[in-house]
């Protein structure tokens, strides 16, 4: 039993070793999975895009990262950004058409939805039901979205163009082939995503009018303001900064995701790696990277292209976190021990 | 039980200092309070003393052992919190056993000094419910429960009965005095409640914007406050307090607030008058006497307004622009408006520097 | 003066804007959900019937598409791995991912929460950045990383590698809405379990972490649906058919145009779906609040 000075002694030292090494031993799991899924690979695909990796000196690299097999060199960059690789172009414009669009339902279409869902609907049980059902295309794992739009689109088991046709829309305009024929190959891939997009919004431009004080909207209405005077003067102009968010924050998702793109229009064909994306019009940026690399062997280039979009991705980042500052999610540690 | 030595303790947070150069020393077996207002530092000093915060300067002993970098589990304390923070998901036997498990207290031995506690505290019959099925006035005998079962050498107290009703505090105020003497636990006890500390602490160290402003016996407290600070705080209802000046005229002394002239005693005058002449002067309500008739050096006054309260009634009186409180007998039948004349017991009045606050007579 | 000709016509006024928020809402919020619904409709329908009428009526209720429960996974000219292995592997990721977020994010969302260290700020900041930053771009500096570490092509070694990394990605998130379950916690508990005689560890495990079980319960539900759904991970990494997963044994399937079984291929999505549809009826609540506050894409 050790005498009270020793405790008193004892205790000094064991509490400041523990006090500093403490917070890094609950921190370090983290840390180490952290480096691991994010910062080594960011690290990577920077240096890699400077490389001409490709499978001819795939196994050469993996024994050793500094193999005389693999080149640095910026030949990447210059198939990118001087145009000799002629696709590259094509990407481009496929990407902006990608993005501008589901943006405009996410961020845009969304806040229609949410005025409806959430004020205009004034019955509870009604309002939810329809959130949840639009949560669905987000919530559902996304291989059973992609099968569910496989049968869809069917020409002869699914309901689309049996749907449409309807209301009234003529057979002849119907494609064979939503997957291969384009424009409806890429209104296909704007429809899916821009399904999936809008629950992004309506949820938070939900949680913004639910927030707007009662008596601001009962004023106006005593005012004599009916719903869509209500909606359009008091709140539209409310939602601003929720839009802006929205806006933001989409747009760095949209340019990076490619998942359900490739669900869809990868099984085509053999199953291959991104099939029929090239044929059907619907290759988006990220989507190209993934198709160099996992279908062409071309590691080196598709981290390129990958790269530019890391790059986009940080410098966003960096501008949200400017504008909507890091809110005081913080407070100090009430424990000094 | 220890002695509890704080040496020049200070606690800076960031820009805040909340507890300024502390000097206090409570000795084995004693009860102190620490009284003051919110944001005096009162808490923070409890916490340094519990080992929760570690003092940005000076040192804090228990008997000769320095304990400033100790943690709280090596201090042998308990504490029980003002929300008495009792572990939800635990029953009321295993909040109060948890220091006991902790220690390693042998099974039988945990289950003796639980039961014994809980009988003491008369909570025996609840050791199997949970904190959410208990009252306020249970929770805070549970949380009692807890930090005595480890026997600890200083017991610490957060406005324990802050969250009780005023008839359960009354009562719990006798008890917790009642067991700190049986047990003879050194006590330190926060709270804002004057009436509390001066009733149960056996000393009372009162706290504004962390510094020390007194640490004496409640009497000397009441008696003789070292600064205005203290004489307002201490008392119910508060001083009242007048300013003016005091002077010399042919050999005799006065008071003289502008509106009206009090004679001093000759000892009295010559001490204040040694150190200063702008002054506040303080007295209490209840060592003011109401005269109905001019008598020599008395100050007339107007009833303002008559707070009966059962056995004595406050007296509102205006003194020229002035308006102070008196305690006095409900046999006295006053109206508004009435002129009154006030005696003052010189024996009982307080003189402050007017620039420092500071005691003229102490 | 107010006519009553006047009323009568603020109230016709008045019905008639009602007539079209509600023409608005219909447009707006419920037409668009026609096929999704009608998706939902037909693959509880076509899982269990021979034949659909108008893409969406049963015919012929039948129990034959749920054939690749007790019999070989056939379809068109190609035979499939049997159902029984591909769910183990999906099960085994689900549950390895499950596991290591719930263990690593609860004890970083502890340290992010409540405890003192340099860098602390900077910290939070970074995590918070990353939930912004889209991981699915680092595929290929992943693959590289999973060959280095010599788990690329070598069976359920790869499916390991994979959870390691799918954990990775899920951290972010997971340890963001644990931290706010212990940022809830009074710091009176806390300080109670010091002073009654706890170390900082001890506290964590006998009184804080009993606090925040509902936080672990839904993070942990939320990381088995992630890995249970993982798809390009799986896809692009693991070649071997023996260890697939569902998502990319679904895949594979959709794929066979010309042999496609809409009867089997339904019964296998809803097969797949089940744990997802569990999940979410008995603790709907809860994840649709981690939903709502940590939004991915």
């Amino acid at each position: 039993m050790a005498s009270k000075n020793e405790v008193y002694s004892y205790g000094h030292e064991k509490a400041k070793i523990s006090r500093r090494i403490l917070p890094w031993l609950f921190l370090a799991p983290m840390l180490t999975m952290i480096f691991l899924s994010w910062i080594a690979p960011v690290i990577l695909t920077v240096y890699l895009g400077f490389t001409d990796l490709s499978i001819k000196n795939f196994l050469a690299f993996i024994r050793d990262f500094f193999t005389p097999e693999v080149h640095i060199t910026i030949n990447n960059f210059r198939k990118i950004f001087l145009g000799e690789d002629p696709y590259i172009s094509e990407v481009l414009k496929i990407t902006v058409l990608y993005v501008v669009s589901v943006l405009s339902i996410n961020a845009f279409y969304a806040l229609f939805l949410s005025i409806s869902i959430a004020y205009f609907i004034k019955n509870e049980i009604l309002s939810m039901f329809l959130r949840v059902s639009w949560l669905i295309p987000r919530i559902m794992p996304g291989i059973i979205y992609a099968l569910l739009w496989n049968w869809f689109i069917d020409p002869d088991y699914g309901l689309l163009n049996r749907m449409l046709m309807m209301v009234g829309v003529p057979e002849s305009m119907l494609p064979s082939s939503w997957l291969l024929d384009k424009p409806f190959s890429q209104l296909l891939m704007i429809i899916v995503n821009g399904y999936v997009g809008a629950s992004f919004g309506m949820i938070v431009y939900t949680a913004a009018i639910k927030s707007i004080p009662p008596d601001l909207i009962n004023a106006a209405l005593v005012d004599g303001a009916s719903d869509f005077q209500v909606a359009k003067n008091i709140i539209i102009p409310l939602l601003k900064w929720p839009m802006l968010f929205v806006i933001s924050w989409q747009t760095l998702s949209l340019l990076a995701s490619y998942e359900y793109i490739l669900m869809i229009w990868g099984s085509g064909g053999g199953g291959g790696y991104a099939g029929i994306a090239k044929a059907a019009g619907v290759m988006v940026w990220s989507l190209y990277s993934y198709s160099k690399a996992f279908s062409e062997y071309a590691y080196g280039y598709a981290s390129a292209i990958s790269l530019v979009l890391v790059v986009v991705g940080i410098v966003l980042i960096y501008i949200y976190f400017k504008i909507f500052g890091f809110k005081k999610l913080m407070a100090p540690s009430r424990i000094e021990v | 039980m220890v002695k509890v030595t704080l040496e020049n303790v200070t606690k800076i947070f960031g820009k805040v200092v909340a507890v300024n150069n502390l000097n206090l020393e409570v000795r084995d077996g004693e009860f102190v309070a620490l009284l003051g207002p919110s944001g005096c530092g009162k808490t923070t000093t409890l916490l340094m003393v519990a080992g929760i915060y570690k003092p940005t300067k000076g040192k804090i002993y228990f008997d000769e052992h320095d304990v400033t970098n100790l943690p709280p589990k090596d201090r042998n304390i308990g504490m029980v919190f003002q929300s008495y923070a009792l572990y939800p998901h635990m029953t009321v036997y295993q909040n109060i056993a948890f220091p006991l498990r902790l220690k390693k207290v042998p099974k039988n031995e945990i289950d003796r000094k639980v039961r014994e506690i809980a009988k003491l505290l008369r909570i025996d019959n609840l050791l199997n419910r949970k904190p959410a099925q208990l009252s306020g006035g249970q929770q805070q005998r549970v949380a009692l429960g807890r930090a005595l079962a480890k026997e600890p050498d200083v017991l610490l107290l957060d406005e324990p009965l802050s969250n009780l009703d005023a008839k359960l505090r009354v009562l719990m105020r006798a008890e917790l005095k009642r067991l700190q003497k049986e047990l003879g636990i050194t006590t330190i006890y926060v709270t804002h409640d004057q009436v509390e500390a001066m009733s149960m602490a056996d000393r009372i160290a009162v706290m504004n914007a962390g510094k020390l402003q007194q640490y004496a016996k409640p009497e000397a407290l009441y008696n003789k406050p070292a600064n205005i600070f203290v004489a307002g705080f201490i008392g119910n209802p508060p001083m009242n307090f007048i300013e003016g000046s005091v002077y010399a005229k042919n050999g005799e002394y006065f008071f003289d607030n502008g509106e009206f002239k009090i004679k001093l005693e000759k000892e009295l005058g010559e001490i204040i008058a040694s150190k200063t002449t702008e002054v506040i002067m303080g007295f209490r309500p209840e060592h003011v006497k109401i005269s109905l008739t001019n008598v020599p050096n008395s100050v007339e006054g107007v009833v303002y307004v008559v707070e009966p309260l059962g056995r004595d009634i406050v007296v509102n009186v205006k003194v020229g622009s002035i308006v102070v409180k008196i305690l006095a007998s409900p046999d006295l039948n006053l109206e508004s408006g009435q002129k009154i004349w006030l005696m003052f017991d010189q024996r009982k009045l307080h003189f402050f520097n007017k620039i420092s606050g500071t005691s003229l007579l102490v | 003066m107010k006519s009553s000709k006047t009323i009568k016509y603020s109230r016709t006024k008045a019905l008639l804007w009602t007539i079209a928020k509600y023409l608005v809402v219909i447009i707006i919020a419920v037409v668009p959900l026609i096929p999704i619904w009608t998706m939902i409709l037909w693959l509880f329908m076509q899982s269990f019937s021979s034949k659909v009428i108008m893409g969406i009526l049963p015919s012929g209720l039948t129990l034959n598409n749920w054939r690749f429960l007790w019999s070989s996974l056939k379809m068109g000219l190609k035979e499939y791995p049997n159902i029984w292995p591909i769910t183990f592997n999906t099960l085994a990721l689900a549950l390895g991912v499950s596991g290591l977020v719930v263990f690593v994010s609860v004890l970083g969302g502890y340290a992010l929460s409540r405890m003192e260290f340099k860098g602390r700020t900077p910290l939070m900041e970074f995590i918070i950045a990353l939930h912004a930053f889209p991981s699915i771009i680092l595929l290929i500096a992943l693959f590289v990383i999973l060959n280095k570490l010599g788990l690329y092509g070598k069976g359920f070694m790869t499916l390991v590698g994979i959870m390691l990394i799918k954990a990775g990605l899920e951290i972010p998130m997971a340890t963001w809405i644990i931290k706010g379950f212990f940022d809830a916690i009074p710091w009176d508990i806390e300080w109670a379990a010091l002073v009654d005689g706890c170390s900082r560890w001890r506290a964590w495990r006998s009184v804080i972490l009993p606090q925040v079980l509902p936080g672990i319960g839904a993070i942990s539900i939320f990381s088995f649906l992630s890995g249970w759904s993982e798809f390009i991970l799986v896809f692009t990494y693991v070649k071997n058919e023996a260890y697939y997963t569902l998502p990319v044994l679904i895949y594979h399937m959709i794929g066979e145009y010309k042999f496609i079984d809409w009867g089997l291929l339904s019964a296998l999505g809803l097969f797949f779906t089940i744990p997802t549809l569990i999940f979410f009826s008995t603790s709907q609540k809860l994840l649709l609040r981690i939903y709502v506050g940590g939004i991915k894409r």
